[in-house]
């Protein structure tokens, strides 16, 4: 009899449960009987299996600046591959091509059921020869500038375009050098983290470059010397899923228009 | 506490339950419930089987049964417990056996494959099982033995609409759009709807992102960036080859979207002015651009209502991205979700009560597939978990939906009833993402 008692309480106290949360008003309504649609994939994620491998190489391994380098890959047993340096998220195999601003290590990293593999390959950026004594233009003094640190990206905080005061003082640097290289084009590409969905970030990385834009306007940098593009969150700077990385990867960036 | 205070309780309980339960539930029309029982005995060779015809009848049968399967027309009887004598015609069919209460089928599928030269004839039947009365026999030829994948597609689309009574035309001949990564670039491909036959949409290297079907399914609407361009383009293409590249205001643009009439764009961009987006509509030919949103605050997303009166799109003019409609000529905006968070990716119903859409509640960085009743503002969750679950997109007759999701690891497209359950996944390569359902293509209208 005790055992009747108890199960009647049970089904009692769970029929309850039902009940309130059959009654609750909040959104979202979670059904509770909905098996995780995990279970209904028709090719589950497999636990363990053989360790993934990658392989990368850079062809050429030496550019001039504004030349171009391919990396290619190949990966055996991965699911995932991520590069750094703002190439991103990248199939299995293949390759991309790019255009390192300075001398870069790119470190690629594979995932997949068995574990995580890396692989890194370096590409070296040396100045371009002088011919004939060419003395350095404007587009090669803006480059130096970017490249040695005195015209830098900004940073933003998670869903915001706002500049914050020490953007806005990096932006005061960016605009005394821009203004004194009228020649050269800056590109400011606005991006964002993975974490918002990608029409939003695309608007959003829109938003983050204009706000920088409009900024380098008021301080005296003609439009006409600027583009902005938005990548939202298409290139990463810097690969992982935690604020780390998130905080690097909002930002306006600048490059040189060639 | 005596037998029966319990017993009242549990009366009591019972009778709260179903008070709660009468609260309407957002229903799919018609109902996604298995109501007919349908058996599908494999097809067979009509002639002495060869490794060719084993090879096209596996392909064709397990087609065949998939199609139907996902359709959520019927309640599929199990193959184990069918009769062991193969079908080819119908006098092969004994009537009481699929009745018995073993199978207890309402309906019978079943036929047979002959292999001629390189091309492949079907007979196909479909029987009512009490009757013992035909109700479809169809002899469908395919070109190649390649091609036997779609006269199964073929069969099932045609069992669904004679047996939902004409409510649906099926879905196993549509198609599925979407942007797949291609090392540094993102191109658009498109598959049939169960994932088989892929193909290449786009080969620029550059990003190609958000593709929406034109309502014949002749074009693709998408936005495009170049390699090295510092400039996002409105690329509007034929499936065949050649594309208009629609003139915007600036260096943004996003997320397409062609009326019902095949006439109109709409789009998000920002003018030179404006520090963030808003709402745009062009003709499909780019002439006639016009800002039907002017607003602080970014707008994006937009999708026409069945009728191309209104448009819904995401703002977050109240503060997150929320889902917004208005009329098609920018009158009448009001916000339709009125939870907090993050929306994005609205898609109006073929039936236009609903709005599929992607949510992030506050605090959570996963996103999930909602559908919001339009006219009562209710909303509805259709896929929970851990991964991220995003861009919802409807098939042609409102039964299905299709997403993205990263619950295989990365981002892959993934198709589900219209109610949540029945998910399969459809890409396992790479990255795959904004998945856009085709249309009813003219040729099946």
């Amino acid at each position: 009899m005790k055992r009747v008692f108890t199960a009647l309480m049970v089904l009692a106290v769970f029929s309850a449960l039902m009940v309130l949360s059959g009654c609750k008003k909040n959104p979202p309504p979670v059904r509770p009987t909905l098996p995780p649609p995990t279970t209904s994939t028709p090719t589950p994620t497999p636990t363990g299996g053989p360790a993934p491998t990658i392989e990368i190489q850079a062809s050429p391994s030496t550019v001039e600046r504004g030349g171009q380098a391919t990396l290619a890959w190949k990966t055996q047993n991965a699911t995932s591959v991520v590069i750094d340096g703002g190439v991103g998220n990248v199939s299995e195999s293949g390759s991309v091509v790019i255009t390192p601003r300075d001398s870069s290590t790119f470190t690629a990293i594979a995932k997949g059921p068995g574990g995580e593999a890396q692989a890194s390959t370096r590409v070296t950026v040396v100045s371009p020869k002088e011919v004939g004594g060419v003395t350095s233009t404007d587009i090669d003094n803006l480059m130096k500038a970017i490249e040695d640190g005195r015209v830098k990206d900004v940073f933003f905080a998670y869903d915001k375009s706002e500049l914050s005061s020490e953007s806005r003082t990096q932006l005061e640097q960016n605009a005394k050098w821009l203004r004194q290289y009228p020649g050269a084009a800056v590109v400011i590409e606005g991006h964002c983290d993975e974490r918002g969905t990608e029409e939003y970030n695309l608007a959003l990385g829109d938003r983050r470059a204009q706000a920088t834009k409009e900024y380098l306007v008021q301080l005296g940098v003609t439009a006409e010397q600027m583009e902005s593009i938005s990548l939202g969150e298409e290139r990463p700077f810097a690969p992982g899923q935690d604020e780390a990385a998130y905080s690097q990867n909002r930002r306006a960036h600048f490059t040189v228009k060639r | 506490m005596t037998v029966r205070t319990l017993i009242q309780i549990l009366v009591l309980i019972s009778t709260l339950t179903m008070l709660s339960a009468q609260e309407p539930e957002i229903v799919i029309r018609p109902p996604i419930t298995g109501v007919t029982r349908l058996a599908v005995a494999d097809f067979q060779s009509k002639a002495v089987a060869t490794a060719e015809t084993d090879s096209a009848l596996k392909v064709f049968n397990d087609v065949l049964w998939k199609d139907l399967d996902f359709s959520a027309f019927f309640e599929m009887k199990s193959k184990s417990f069918y009769p062991n004598k193969p079908i080819r015609v119908p006098l092969d069919v004994n009537f009481e056996d699929w009745q018995s209460s073993v199978v207890n089928a309402d309906f019978l599928v079943f036929g047979n494959v002959q292999l001629v030269g390189n091309s492949a004839v079907v007979e196909s039947y479909l029987y009512d099982v009490k009757t013992k009365q035909q109700v479809l026999g169809k002899r469908f030829t395919a070109a190649s033995t390649t091609l036997i994948r779609n006269v199964a597609h073929n069969f099932a689309d045609e069992i669904v609409f004679q047996l939902s009574a004409g409510t649906s035309r099926g879905v196993a001949r549509t198609q599925i759009a979407f942007s797949s990564q291609k090392g540094g670039a993102k191109e658009i491909q498109i598959v049939d709807y169960d994932g088989a036959n892929p193909r290449t949409i786009t080969a620029n290297g550059g990003l190609n992102k958000f593709p929406e079907w034109s309502p014949d399914n002749s074009r693709l609407a998408f936005v495009t960036r170049l390699p090295n361009s510092s400039r996002w383009e409105i690329w509007v293409q034929e499936v065949t080859g050649g594309r208009a590249v629609l003139s915007t205001p600036s260096s943004y643009a996003s997320s397409p979207a062609i009326s019902p009439d095949g006439r109109r764009v709409a789009l998000s961009s920002r003018s030179q002015e404006a520090t963030d987006s808003d709402i745009y509509l062009a003709n499909v030919d780019g002439g006639g651009m016009r800002n039907l949103t002017n607003h602080q605050g970014i707008d994006t997303s937009p999708c026409w209502s069945p009728t191309g009166q209104q448009i819904a799109f995401i703002s977050d003019r109240s503060g997150g991205p929320q889902v917004w409609v208005m009329d098609a000529d920018g009158s009448n905006v009001r916000r339709l979700v009125l939870e907090g968070g993050h929306c994005d990716s609205p898609d109006w119903s073929p039936d236009g009560r609903l709005v599929a859409y992607s949510w992030q509640a506050p605090t959570q960085w996963k996103h999930d597939v909602y559908v919001v009743e339009v006219a009562t503002g209710k909303i509805f969750q259709l896929t929970v978990g851990g991964a991220s679950n995003e861009s919802p997109h409807w098939s042609p007759d409102g039964r299905h939906i299709v997403f993205q999701s990263t619950r295989s690891g990365s981002k892959q497209i993934f198709i589900m009833n219209a109610d949540g359950k029945n998910v399969r996944q459809i890409t396992a390569y790479g990255i795959n993402e904004s998945p856009a359902w085709s249309g009813y293509s003219k040729r099946e209208q």
